[in-house]
């Protein structure tokens, strides 16, 4: 009976562990739109994306509000708030998706991986799949995961005035990071 | 006679006009983020009520709360320092996986670093949205914070 308990307890903790969460609400995201004619960078930078990844199934989820994307200038701020994404009318950026080659990851012990993600990308209130490779690193029980793409601002029906089109770029890239932690349910 | 002192008129007119939109222009465009420490707080709530409010209804609180100063009170949750320095404080119930989650703006870095966890403090912020999820509970978030110290 006692070696029956110690098994089920035994699987049910590794189950946890294989189907574990992992989480943050500190993911970093760099929106980056600079042209070599900008005179300035157009950069901003969101520190407060949640993140979560499932590491049985290798889904993964992003989500930022778009008013934490922080830039130096106030002027750039508010236009990229009020003219571009129009924040108040589209107030999250959400990515759904899939790391692909899941399985090649042993979240069990130390290691870095280069893996596909796969999933689709909503601003501005418009999806669009984005693939990319996304670098991931396993370290004392923590996962660490960075990734870059670029999104065509006009696919996400984001228009730059005339005024500005040659200052801004047409494909803004756009980095991730962030560390993750096990989700304690 | 009288037709050039027109002319010169309205030369220095367009002079002075086009001198001030420019002055204008320049400012705007180099125009920083005000310090949050020197603003007035539109609104003054407790981490939880203001939680509740906008579980309650998000878009009627984005619309009260959305790109205003807010004055938070509350348990501090966390206290995170990136590795660029940068601070995140989380003000709630520490028995929720919901929060007040403020970044703190890096003039005011130094005020954040004395924070302790479990005590209670207010921050002044300027609320940038409410995310809701199932798992990780509803972050009412606020962006270029400063822990604010008058009471």
């Amino acid at each position: 009976m006692k070696n029956l308990l110690v098994t089920i307890l035994g699987v049910v903790i590794t189950m946890n562990c294989i189907g574990q969460k992992y989480y943050t609400k500190n993911a970093k995201i760099n929106f980056d739109a600079t042209t070599p004619s900008s005179p300035e960078k157009v950069e901003g930078i969101n520190r407060t994306a949640t993140c979560v990844i499932d590491t049985k199934s290798g889904a993964m989820q992003f989500v930022a509000l778009m008013k934490s994307f922080e830039f130096e200038r106030a002027l750039m701020e508010e236009h990229f708030n009020e003219n571009y994404v129009e924040s108040s009318k589209f107030p999250k950026a959400e990515f759904k998706g899939e790391l692909k080659d899941n399985e090649e990851i042993d979240y069990s012990k130390d290691g870095t991986y280069t893996v596909k993600v796969k999933g689709i990308l909503t601003m501005h209130g418009v999806s669009n799949e984005v693939k990319t490779d996304a670098k991931i690193i396993i370290l004392n029980g923590k996962i660490s995961a960075t990734a870059e793409f670029s999104a065509k601002l006009e696919d996400y029906k984001i228009s730059i005035p005339g005024l500005v089109a040659d200052k801004v770029a047409k494909s803004a890239k756009i980095t991730v990071s962030c560390s993750l932690e096990p989700l304690k349910n | 006679m009288k037709r050039k002192k027109i002319i010169l008129y309205v030369l220095l007119s367009l002079l002075v006009i086009g001198t001030a939109a420019g002055i204008y222009i320049y400012k705007e465009y180099n125009r920083h983020h005000a310090d949050t420490a020197n603003l007035k707080a539109a609104y003054s709530v407790s981490a939880t009520d203001l939680i509740k409010e906008f579980e309650g209804n998000e878009q009627a609180s984005n619309k009260k709360y959305g790109d205003k100063v807010v004055r938070v009170e509350g348990v501090v949750k966390e206290v995170v320092k990136d590795e660029k320095g940068f601070y995140f404080l989380a003000l709630g119930d520490t028995a929720s996986m919901s929060s007040v989650r403020c970044s703190i703006d890096s003039v005011h870095s130094n005020e954040a670093a004395l924070v302790k966890q479990g005590t209670v403090i207010a921050i002044k912020g300027i609320c940038s949205g409410f995310k809701a999820d199932e798992m990780l509970g509803s972050d009412v978030m606020l962006v270029r914070s400063t822990v604010d110290s008058k009471k």
